[in-house]
């Protein structure tokens, strides 16, 4: 290995520690996510990592104010960062889990504010380091800059790769070794390189602290207000299955203490002979849930079955031929199988639920082994792409409370994309019915005022008119339990007035109240003075108490009459009139949460008690906000520091800011707004989330390295590549769906290969842009502005982040992605203006 | 056991913050039946109602008959014109109940000065006194009758049975915390003695509250001072025909106070319905407990 040179002349082993170093950043981004996912809730170590992102940032503005500082000082600040940065990720994490942050008293414990702030400095202070050391070998490589950001791209998505692999063999609690491990080496190829002994010396003394401080202290400090931490709390406590993947962290426990009544009718307690006891055992992922495992019921317990609302469609249908959409805890496909199923399909894209229902002798033995039934077949891929598959197979299709719940879930419906409940996979199931089929939706009902049902209530009703347009009042028949579970019945043939009258009889004996069955229409109060009550109930409280203007404001009511209106049409008045959000979900928005109208995103906010279950959404606009803001400070601090001496020969400033700003926010929201998308396919966030930053940036780092070659033909290639990308991107968002439910029905492998066919075009031309614009800042002599963009477009790849999820809530992911290519489209211009030279600038400024 | 509240009754109910509750499911440990299990039950109809329709006239009625700090009762009645004013004390009997029952001495030392403030009190264990103002409601909620057996769950601090035994000799609670249950054990056997022989009526045990105090089943009403996200069905059925539940059942952030009645309709045949306390208006917020030991009753 050799040094580098005073010129900038780099060698294998520069390239090499970048990439490991880049690598040892994004794991320890990764790393953190995973410590927050499990040890408390996994949107709040999005947003510390966002926030943390900013010390690229504050490094860029520092490095420009102090450029000749640092280059006159460049060995020895090289020394210290790479020396600082890997025990720096330790010691931040091994601190911030002595300060326990706990966002369900954010609201009223002024101190949890404290402790989240502390949490964002904490896990701000190792990216200081790690970014200084980057911007370092940027400055010194800038000739070669292509070449550079190659590596630290590639190095960077490479990483991503080995710690995610990584998370097959290490346990969470360690997972934080591995970016030490990469620090450690690209530190030690890095002082090899350059012969620095004594620093090589002190990197192993670092590196054996660091590690003693890993293993010596707590590295997750699971939140008391896990699922999990109560499941561990139970007296009788078992912890009865374990398994890690990159899919995340399964435990199963066993205690007498699992209470579980997954929408179980009031009246079982009252008609049953004899309640199943600790019947269930309970499965968290990352620490969430619990998913309620059900032991097998004897036969003289079975007759418990009848009274969870899954039951219903097999009060029509005998001896049915069942699809179940999702398996999750299999109480929907050992209910199937108790009642006379002939046939029963179950889907589970999960493979580490299949693997533990099906390999681990304890939970087989538990379950009774239903999966190994004859009658059961497994599709080990999504319900919805299977549903997809072919046309009137099922006489039952059932899709009920596969999720996860409990009391644990803060911000209870933080932004996660939920494709198994659009209008895309509502009509799926529906079409795979036989003529005359039912469809069976349960949810969990534990909202009121309602949020997430009449969202349900609205996909259903847009995607039976989307199946088969007309009349679709005979079709539904909804009833619920206030505050346990709602039912939507879907025939697609209709119901007859025999099944009506079944059914209604079922519904009296279970106390289940009836929402909507054909021919019966909505009779409450007046429409309009039901939706103004529920806005007054926040805006103007006390005119609710107004004895004169006594509205029926139950849950049960606002059902019945907002299934009135749905079904004859008019889903979009009640969107308009409700105080929150009931646009039907779609492929484009497919969430759940982000309730609140943006119009009242402002009143809220003020009232933040009022909307707890919405924190999640609320952080994601305090999070723009103070992102949106940081970006702007950190681009101004150099202006402010150099306007007039640092920058006043440098022509095109308004062009620099303008190309890389639009080029940090195109980059992040593409790869964000892609994870999105590609979870059709992928079916599972972490692995979308893995595959599409793997890909994106070692393919973009390849696009970089190439686009040394075109640099003196810069001003010819590259409108043609950023036309390039903002077709391919707007082509992406408007017409990937199909193409990707096409793959998610393919083996997983080939999915993975596939989605990486897909996705190299695009991240391989967006490796252009930036490279060449660093590329030509250098060539140009415009050194400050080097740096200076560099901060800028890190700094709004933060905002973009956060973008991508309020952009994707209000107006769609393919808005997401035109947003995207618009971005790209400005920075066109703006590319051309970055060109300047100072002597086209002088007349210009004259 | 209680919650962690804050509410403001005086406050828009948009800004309430009210119960916060975690269902706990502990050890199956039984302190032998409470203070006064074993005794004839004390006869509250010898109890001496204090007037309750001036402030002074309660203050010197009370000072004299039980020789309650002068200062405390002024504050209690203070509240509990505030409780009755906001619809969260529905009936005379149940506003005399509040008034005979001493907060403070069911807080600890450090918060007494505070036993009347609109908010929870810390008592320990990571639990606390619910608010005047929800203690308030679903007391009214239950409309227990003289005679009537009642079942607390979650004994906490002892405050709510002690206002219950007011309304009834037959009172019963269930805490899952076995030192608490312990020491509001120690707490209602030391009251009994000294000016409060009514709380000698309740009996009390340290069990997981999800299965019901069986042996004393039916009970005419259920109260439920824990969070839960469905009604444990051994509950419904130790409930009466007739009888009433109040129980808060709902996610984290947003529970709602329920009113679950168990009637016989024209056929004969037993149904339940449930109906909001709050009637759609405003939304209760609990928060898991958290200890060892603890848990909650999760779907």
């Amino acid at each position: 290995m050799t040094r580098t040179d005073q010129a900038g002349g780099v060698s294998l082993s520069f390239y090499l520690a970048v990439a490991l170093v880049s690598g040892a950043i994004i794991a320890f981004q990764i790393a953190t996510m995973r410590v927050f996912s499990i040890a408390s809730w996994a949107h709040f170590g999005s947003l510390v990592v966002s926030i943390a992102m900013f010390g690229f940032g504050v490094v860029s503005a520092a490095m420009v104010i102090g450029k000749g500082h640092f280059q006159r000082h460049w060995r020895l600040w090289t020394t210290l960062s790479l020396l600082a940065f890997g025990p720096l990720m330790i010691a931040a994490n091994t601190v911030a889990q002595t300060v326990e942050f706990n966002p369900i008293f954010l609201i009223q414990d002024p101190s949890q504010t404290g402790r989240l702030l502390a949490n964002f400095v904490l896990y701000f202070v190792p990216f200081l380091p790690g970014a200084l050391f980057l911007g370092l070998v940027f400055l010194r490589g800038q000739t070669q800059f292509g070449k550079v950001y190659f590596a630290n791209m590639a190095g960077s998505g490479l990483g991503g790769l080995v710690f995610l692999l990584s998370m097959y063999l290490v346990l969470p609690d360690r997972l934080m070794l591995v970016p030490l491990a990469m620090w450690f080496v690209g530190a030690a190829i890095w002082f090899a390189g350059e012969r620095q002994r004594f620093a090589g010396v002190a990197l192993v003394t670092v590196g054996a602290a660091a590690v003693a401080l890993s293993l010596a202290f707590t590295q997750i400090a699971v939140s008391p207000f896990k699922g999990v931490s109560y499941a561990r709390n139970f007296p009788d406590s078992e912890r009865v299955y374990q398994a890690a993947s990159p899919l995340g962290l399964v435990e199963v426990y066993r205690s007498s203490y699992f209470h579980f009544a997954p929408g179980l009718s009031d009246m079982a307690g009252l008609n049953l002979a004899e309640l199943p006891t600790n019947a269930y055992l309970g499965m968290y992922f990352d620490g969430s849930g619990p998913v309620g495992l059900m032991r097998a019921l004897p036969e003289h317990q079975l007759a418990y079955f009848r009274f969870l609302p899954m039951y219903m469609p097999y009060l029509l249908r005998e001896e049915p031929e069942v699809f179940v959409v999702q398996l999750g805890g299999g109480i929907s496909t050992e209910l199937a199988l108790a009642s006379g199923a002939r046939t029963v399909t179950v889907a589970e894209s999960n493979p580490m639920v299949l693997e533990a229902l099906t390999g681990d002798p304890f939970l087989t033995d538990w379950t009774g082994d239903f999966l190994a039934d004859d009658r059961v077949t497994v599709v080990p891929y999504d319900g919805r792409l299977y549903a997809g598959e072919g046309e009137g197979r099922f006489d039952v299709v059932d899709f009920a409370l596969p999720d996860a719940t409990g009391l644990s879930s803060p911000g209870g419906s933080s932004i996660f994309e939920q494709y198994a409940y659009t209008v895309e996979a509502m009509s799926a199931y529906m079409r795979a019915l036989a003529p005359d089929g039912v469809l069976a939706v349960t949810i969990w009902n534990r909202e009121d005022p309602p949020k997430a049902v009449p969202r349900l209530f609205a996909t259903m009703v847009a995607a039976a008119e989307r199946l088969d347009p007309g009349d679709i009042a005979s079709r539904f028949y909804v009833n619920h339990t206030y505050l346990s579970t709602v039912t939507v019945l879907y025939s697609r043939g209709g119901f007859t007035a025999d099944e009506i009258e079944q059914l209604d009889r079922h519904s009296r004996a279970m106390a289940f109240d009836v929402l909507y069955r054909p021919d019966q229409p909505y009779d409450g109060d007046d429409a309009a003075l039901v939706f103004q009550a529920f806005r007054d109930r926040y805006f103007a409280p006390e005119l609710l108490d107004d004895p004169d203007r006594r509205v029926d404001m139950s849950a049960t009511n606002l059902y019945r009459l907002m299934l009135d209106r749905m079904v004859a049409g008019h889903g979009d008045e009640v969107a308009e009139a409700y105080v929150f959000d009931t646009r039907p979900l779609t492929n484009d928005q497919p969430y759940f949460a982000g309730y609140i109208k943006p119009g009242d995103l402002v009143a809220f906010a003020g009232m933040p008690e009022a909307v707890s279950d919405q924190w999640g959404y609320l952080l994601l606009w305090l999070t723009l906000g103070l992102a949106s803001l940081f970006g702007l400070v950190l681009l101004l601090i150099p202006m402010a520091f150099g306007w007039r001496t640092i920058f006043s020969r440098q022509p095109g400033k308004f062009g620099v800011i303008v190309y890389f700003l639009c080029l940090g926010l195109g980059y992040i929201v593409v790869e964000i707004g892609l994870i999105s998308k590609f979870m059709i396919a992928l079916s599972n966030p972490t692995v979308s989330a893995s595959v599409l930053i793997t890909g994106m940036l070692v393919f973009s780092g390849i696009g970089s390295y190439v686009s040394g070659r075109f640099l003196d033909r810069c001003r010819a290639v590259m409108p043609k590549v950023f036309l390039a990308i903002a077709v391919l991107i707007a082509l992406y968002g408007m017409a990937i769906d199909p193409v990707l439910d096409a793959i998610g029905v393919l083996p997983y492998a080939v999915r993975i290969v596939a989605c990486l066919a897909l996705l190299f075009p695009p991240a391989f031309l967006m490796g252009f842009p930036f490279a060449t614009g660093m590329a030509m800042l250098s060539r140009l002599g415009k050194e400050h502005f080097f740096l200076w963009a560099w901060g800028i477009n890190g700094s709004f790849s933060v905002v973009g982040a956060v973008l991508v999820p309020i952009i994707g809530v209000i107006y769609g992911l393919s808005t997401v992605l035109l947003f995207a290519a618009a971005c790209y489209v400005v920075a066109l211009p703006a590319f051309f203006a970055l060109l300047k030279r100072r002597a086209e600038a002088v007349p210009a400024a004259a | 056991m209680e919650t962690t509240e804050d509410s403001q009754a005086s406050a828009p109910p948009g800004r309430r913050r009210m119960a916060v509750i975690g269902m706990l499911v502990v050890s199956m440990l039984t302190l032998g039946g409470g203070a006064a299990a074993q005794q004839a039950p004390y006869d509250i109809t010898q109890i001496t109602w204090p007037p309750l329709d001036g402030r002074q006239a309660f203050v010197d009625h009370m000072s004299a008959a039980r020789g309650d700090d002068a200062g405390m009762l002024g504050w209690r009645f203070d509240r509990m014109q505030a409780l009755a004013n906001n619809g969260d004390l529905w009936r005379d009997r149940e506003i005399a109940a509040f008034l005979m029952t001493p907060r403070e001495v069911f807080a600890l030392d450090r918060n007494r000065g505070r036993a009347y403030d609109h908010a929870y009190l810390d008592i320990g264990w990571g639990v606390t006194i619910s608010g005047p103002h929800i203690v308030g409601r679903m007391t009214s909620a239950l409309d227990i009758q003289p005679g009537e057996r009642v079942l607390e769950i979650g004994t906490g601090s002892g405050y709510q049975s002690a206002i219950l035994s007011y309304l009834t000799d037959q009172v019963y609670s269930i805490e899952i915390i076995e030192p608490l249950a312990e020491r509001t054990t120690a707490t209602y056997a030391e009251l009994a003695v000294d000016a409060f022989p009514e709380y000698g009526n309740i009996r009390t045990m340290a069990a997981d509250g999800y299965h019901g105090w069986p042996e004393h089943a039916p009970y005419d009403g259920i109260i439920v001072t824990a969070a839960i996200d469905h009604i444990p069905p051994p509950l419904l059925q130790q409930l009466a025909v007739g009888g009433t539940m109040v129980i808060p059942v709902g996610p984290l952030g947003a529970q709602t106070l329920l009113r679950v009645t168990k009637e016989e309709d024209a056929d004969g045949a037993v149904v339940i319905s449930r109906e909001d306390v709050y009637e759609g208006r405003r939304t209760v917020s609990f928060v898991p407990f958290t200890r060892a030991g603890g848990g909650i009753w999760s779907q």
